[in-house]
């Protein structure tokens, strides 16, 4: 079976896969209003990141969800770097997966609010 | 004309509790007579009988008792209402009530306060005089086989449990990690806490909500059950499961908001309350339609039996409809996903419902409004309602996780997904603690500061 990891694309990531295949493959979703790369994975991958995160888990669509920033942030970089969608990018986090841990275990602790007006 | 209408319900067992000494001179002059012959006990949070995490407060229990959610509960049950509880989930008085509420010691406090039946004991929160518990009886329970029938098993209840419940369960792990010695009796509050911001301005108790009810002229409310930020489903269940009603639709919708102990992934309490406000606020549903209110309750998780607790607080807040949906309450695997209609639609014999909620001798007067879910179609362009749109292939779900994803990666989610408006209130508690959900930090600062401060009673 295949999983899905979906990496959304905010205007700072469009722009840094500007230009590159994978741009071919960015899907518009509710509307268009949401703009996001999906990452195909087998079992044995799907397999590797549930074990690594405790949190992530499978939702109704065959989704990989719940994953740590700190995995989608090192995600979306290894896309825009080999330019692919292809379980290799994933593969390729995974190597570095002891690093992502800890910044992920600081993340239960803090995460950096996004930048808008609040009352 | 007017007999097609509905009447607002009875509060459930016919009279609403009111259990609150608001007059401070009579407070006082109780808490004088009983310097000299009561004990005194400090109220502590219950803690994870594993994990020694906070994982429940008896004052939220005490709180809705006495201000009447929980009517006709009056206080923590002796043992032989505890009996016909978890055997036919009636109290014995013959209402309806799902769970044990109960005013559980450990045997050193026991030991220390050296009370007895026929004692008045004194409870102090947060180092102040809060509430009195006249104890009829004092009784021993074990604490895993209250759990365990708390919620039964797959032998006991086939119909709808379809695993054994375990640590995983966070009610389970409420009553498991209950201390052994149970006083039993009335409560009554002495000196009213004071809400802080923002909760006090969503505290309505069941009187003052039946007479805004009665003010803005609802006959007919519809309660929206939630422990969530509202996304954008959210917000069309609650629009269009209010198309229900007598002759025309609901006149209001009663987001009443359970507040307790989370779990971490939650939104926080102060982000959930804010956050449907902002739905009126903006404007997406009017405020003469809509309001906001919380109950204060440790969530059990019982899916079916939640559901049960769900109605009884509505229905003495005085609605006439409540909204259910599925996997209503309900967390992991552990009931049937459609458990809760099971109940109010058909019953479960093994709980003690032959037949349904509203059937049953004791039973409730709130009608139950079962709906399946919304989604996003693009073909439709509109946020549909899975039993109308048939574009299942191209349906685009709002799940929960999707939208904690982007929030975390602080990507603001669409407006057909999140209103910016709840998305603002989602940033400005993000702000305040650092995080956009619970996480065990949150948790031991809102178990140290609860949602309350007392007064001096002098
Ligand atoms: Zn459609």
């Amino acid at each position: 079976m295949e999983y899905i990891l979906e990496v959304f694309l905010d205007d700072y990531r469009l722009n840094k896969i500007k230009g590159s295949p994978v741009e071919q493959n960015i899907e518009a979703i509710f509307g268009g209003e949401l703009k996001v790369l999906r990452v195909k994975v087998g079992e044995e991958v799907k397999n590797e990141i549930l074990k690594a995160f405790e949190t992530a888990r499978i939702d109704s669509r065959a989704c990989i969800t719940d994953t740590p920033v700190a995995f989608k942030r090192a995600l979306f970089e290894e896309i825009a770097k080999q330019k692919s969608l292809g379980e290799e990018v994933v593969k390729a986090v995974l190597a570095k997966i002891e690093e992502i841990k800890q910044l992920a275990a600081k993340e239960s602790e803090y995460l950096p609010p996004p930048d808008i007006e609040t009352d | 004309m007017s007999e097609l209408y509905f009447k607002r319900p009875m509060p459930h067992g016919g009279k609403l509790v009111e259990r609150v000494i608001t007059d401070k001179k009579v407070a006082k002059k109780y808490l004088k007579a009983c310097e000299k012959y009561c004990a005194v006990y400090d109220i502590k949070p219950t803690l994870h009988y594993k994990r020694g995490v906070p994982v429940r407060n008896v004052y939220r229990e005490i709180m809705s008792v006495c201000y009447g959610f929980f009517s006709p509960v009056e206080g923590s049950m002796t043992s032989a209402e505890l009996e016909s509880v978890l055997t036919k989930r009636r109290l014995l008085s013959g209402w309806v009530f799902p769970y044990p509420i109960l005013f559980d010691i450990s045997k050193e406090d026991f030991k220390r306060l050296g009370v007895s039946e026929g004692d008045r004991l004194i409870l102090r929160l947060k180092g102040k005089p809060f509430a009195m518990l006249d104890i009829e009886e004092i009784y021993e329970i074990d604490p895993e086989e209250l759990a365990n029938r708390t919620f039964g098993s797959p032998e006991t209840n086939p119909e709808v449990v379809q695993e054994k419940f375990d640590d995983k369960h966070p009610g389970w792990v409420i009553y498991r990690s209950h201390q052994p010695i149970i006083l039993a009796g009335k409560y009554t509050i002495i000196n009213e806490p004071i809400f802080k911001p923002p909760f006090d301005r969503f505290w309505v108790p069941p009187r003052k909500c039946r007479e805004i009810f009665e003010q803005r002229g609802w006959r007919t409310a519809i309660a929206h059950q939630t422990r969530n930020v509202p996304h954008v489903g959210h917000e069309f269940l609650m629009k269009n499961a209010a198309y229900t009603g007598d002759v025309e639709p609901c006149h209001g919708i009663l987001v009443n908001a359970i507040i307790g102990v989370k779990r971490r992934g939650d939104y926080p309490d102060e982000a959930i309350l804010e956050a449907h406000e902002a739905v009126h606020k903006a404007g997406y549903i009017k405020p003469e339609r809509h309001m906001v209110t919380f109950t204060l309750w440790d969530m059990r998780y019982g899916n079916p039996l939640e559901s049960l607790l769900h109605g009884i607080i509505r229905q003495n807040m005085g609605c006439t409809h409540h909204m259910f949906g599925r996997d209503h309450a309900a967390v992991g695997e552990y009931y049937d996903k459609f458990a809760t209609q099971i109940l109010w639609l058909k019953g479960i014999p093994s709980y003690g419902f032959d037949k349904p909620v509203n059937e049953v001798e004791g039973g409730l007067l709130i009608r139950p409004q079962n709906m399946r879910e919304f989604w996003y179609c693009p073909v439709c362009k509109e946020m549909a309602y899975s039993e109308n749109c048939n574009h299942s292939k191209q349906k685009e779900k709002l799940s929960g996780s999707l939208i904690r994803g982007l929030v975390a990666e602080g990507v603001q989610p669409p407006t057909v997904i999140m209103r910016p408006e709840v998305f603002k209130v989602v940033v400005k508690w993000w702000k305040k603690f650092g995080y956009p959900f619970v996480n065990e930090k949150y948790v031991q600062w809102k178990e140290e500061e609860l949602e309350v401060d007392l007064p001096d009673l002098d």
